[in-house]
């Protein structure tokens, strides 16, 4: 992965980054907050404007694809992700996560995220449908049901 | 009547920039023309119906204006010029600028052969040195060569130039304002010299106390105290004698190592846009086309000879950076432009003919030259880097006939 910076005097900074197969990707990133991206097929070509940003927008698509904003999903298996696109998610909850020690019934996840949790695996035993009463603990994982806006959702609420 | 004589400029440059945009050229040009027409020299030769005459008189604003136009115009240079930057390149930033200079000889022996005096000559030299920042700048931008190779070298030798123009205006500043007269000059220029290499000091060791000056999250303080810093320091340069450009370049310079450079940037752009038009415009103003019937061999000369010239030096400096024939034209090409540093040097002989220690016919023609030069270099210049393809290909043809000579752009 080669990156190379240089300077613009004037207007800003140039990122060039090597795509592989001579292509590359071209950053400027102007003084004024504006970003513009281009693309350059072969060394010698010249660079084909491909987009253009403001200071904000930039940011955003940036943690787009940093992962950021939304995590793209890595099924272990296929079968995680069903039919209609609904996903079938494992959640460990963290140390300080503020659903620990809340039961299901308090922790509200259904009517909050749209999350449904169907099952729960603590240690070496899965309980599956568990009741309203159950208090989570700490290491859990929780198996939920729902949309990947459901899921980002969840997650939201797991460790805010 | 002065309000409405500002609001009419503003109007007519708002006007004359659209205009300008909308036919892909730079807005300098447009701003000079404009004011050019609406002058005592155009507009105030004829009298209107129902009005009589009435013409955009030279107000005390406008002029005002203009000279705040050139502070902010070398204040953002400054700004933006980083030392560090240019020594860690300074190898190919240095051989390209050097080769360059060599438009500066070529305007000596032509102000010489037409002046037959060192003074002009060496005013003429600087005009049709320096290339224009801004015009090539946006250019590079609008054309999206600025992600390409050829945007370095275009930009290293303007830096280079920058920072040549600061010592060499202050020079001039000294020999005009010291009556022209080199040998009685010197010590004019020792005192020059002498307020560069303390601005610099200050630059160098006085960043702390800039960064303190700035140091708050309120922006318009930080709009008030950058533009109370360049003002202050350009008003009591030119209190002094110096030049009030290259004071402004170093406070730039200065506020450039500081943690807010972006925030003055932001605020102050808007700022030295209206006043760079209000420099531009006043050009214009000043200027009686009238005279331009005098320069016109001198202008067409001087387009002819230094057009070559920064071609060549241009290409030559795209080879120092590696670059291969084809880019190494279009760098050549985008650096024939010149602009408002040309104009900021003519106004070097208008100043000292207004104090009286420069030949007032001697400042006009310059002056005129000056402007009718820069208007046709800048249009070449922007319209040269838009159709650049065709003289890419024929110097490929002749340059590169051992095929590509593997030099091409740096991965």
């Amino acid at each position: 992965m080669t990156i190379s910076e240089s300077d613009l005097p004037g207007v800003g900074k140039k990122f060039e980054i090597e795509l592989g197969d001579g292509e590359e990707m071209i950053v400027v990133i102007h003084n004024t907050g504006k970003r513009e991206v281009f693309r350059r097929r072969d060394p010698d070509a010249d660079s084909e404007k491909a987009f253009e940003f403001s200071d904000d927008l930039a940011r955003t698509i940036g943690s787009i694809i940093e992962g950021a904003y939304f995590q793209p999903v890595e099924p272990d298996t296929q079968e995680t992700t069903l039919p209609g696109g609904i996903l079938l998610e494992w959640y460990e909850l963290p140390p300080g996560s503020p659903l620990v020690g809340e039961t299901l019934e308090s922790a509200d996840i259904g009517n909050r995220t749209g999350l449904a949790v169907v099952a729960i695996q603590r240690g070496d035993e899965v309980l599956e449908s568990p009741d309203a009463g159950t208090i989570l603990r700490e290491g859990d994982t929780l198996i939920g049901v729902g949309t990947p806006e459901n899921c980002e959702a969840f997650e939201e609420i797991l460790t805010e | 009547m002065a309000l409405l004589d500002v609001g009419v400029m503003f109007a007519a440059v708002a006007v004359a920039g659209a205009v300008a945009n909308r036919l892909g050229q730079s807005v300098i040009p447009a701003y000079i023309l404009v004011g050019m027409l609406l002058g005592e020299f155009v507009l105030g030769r004829f009298a209107l119906p129902v009005i009589g005459t009435a013409y955009v008189p030279e107000t005390e604003f406008i002029s005002l204006g203009a000279e705040l136009g050139i502070v902010f115009l070398l204040f953002f240079l400054g700004l933006e010029f980083n030392l560090d930057r240019l020594l860690a390149r300074r190898g190919p930033i240095g051989t390209a600028g050097t080769i360059d200079l060599a438009n500066f000889g070529v305007g000596l022996v032509l102000g010489w052969l037409v002046f037959g005096a060192f003074l002009p000559a060496f005013l003429i030299a600087g005009i049709v040195y320096i290339s224009s920042s801004a015009v090539i700048t946006k250019s590079l931008i609008d054309l999206g060569w600025i992600a390409n190779d050829e945007a370095e070298p275009m930009l290293g030798t303007l830096v280079y130039e920058d920072l040549f123009i600061a010592v060499y205006l202050s020079v001039a500043s000294a020999l005009v304002l010291g009556g022209g007269d080199v040998a009685a000059a010197a010590v004019d220029v020792g005192i020059a010299l002498a307020f560069i290499a303390g601005l610099f000091a200050v630059v160098r060791f006085g960043t702390p106390l800039f960064d303190r000056l700035v140091a708050t999250d309120n922006r318009e303080f930080v709009a008030l105290r950058a533009a109370a810093a360049v003002v202050f320091v350009a008003g009591a340069a030119l209190a002094l004698g110096v030049s009030e450009a290259v004071a402004a370049f170093f406070v730039g310079m200065a506020f450039s190592a500081t943690d807010r450079v972006h925030t003055i940037e932001t605020v102050l752009e808007p700022v030295r846009d209206l006043f760079a038009a209000v420099f531009f415009f006043w050009i214009g103003l000043v200027t009686d086309p009238a005279l331009f019937a005098d320069v016109a061999a001198l202008v067409a000369l001087a387009v002819v000879v230094t057009t070559p010239t920064k071609v060549v030096t241009g290409y030559l400096a795209g080879r120092a950076f590696d670059l291969d024939v084809r880019r190494s034209t279009r760098v050549g090409l985008g650096m024939t432009t010149r602009g408002e540093f040309s104009l900021i040097i003519a106004t070097v002989a208008v100043t000292g003919a207004n104090a009286g220690s420069f030949d007032p016919a001697l400042a006009g023609t310059i002056n005129a030259f000056a402007v009718g030069y820069v208007l046709v270099m800048a249009v070449l210049g922007t319209t040269l880097m838009g159709y650049s393809a065709p003289f890419e290909s024929v110097a490929t043809s002749w340059l590169d006939r051992g095929g590509a000579d593997g030099s091409g752009a740096s991965g």
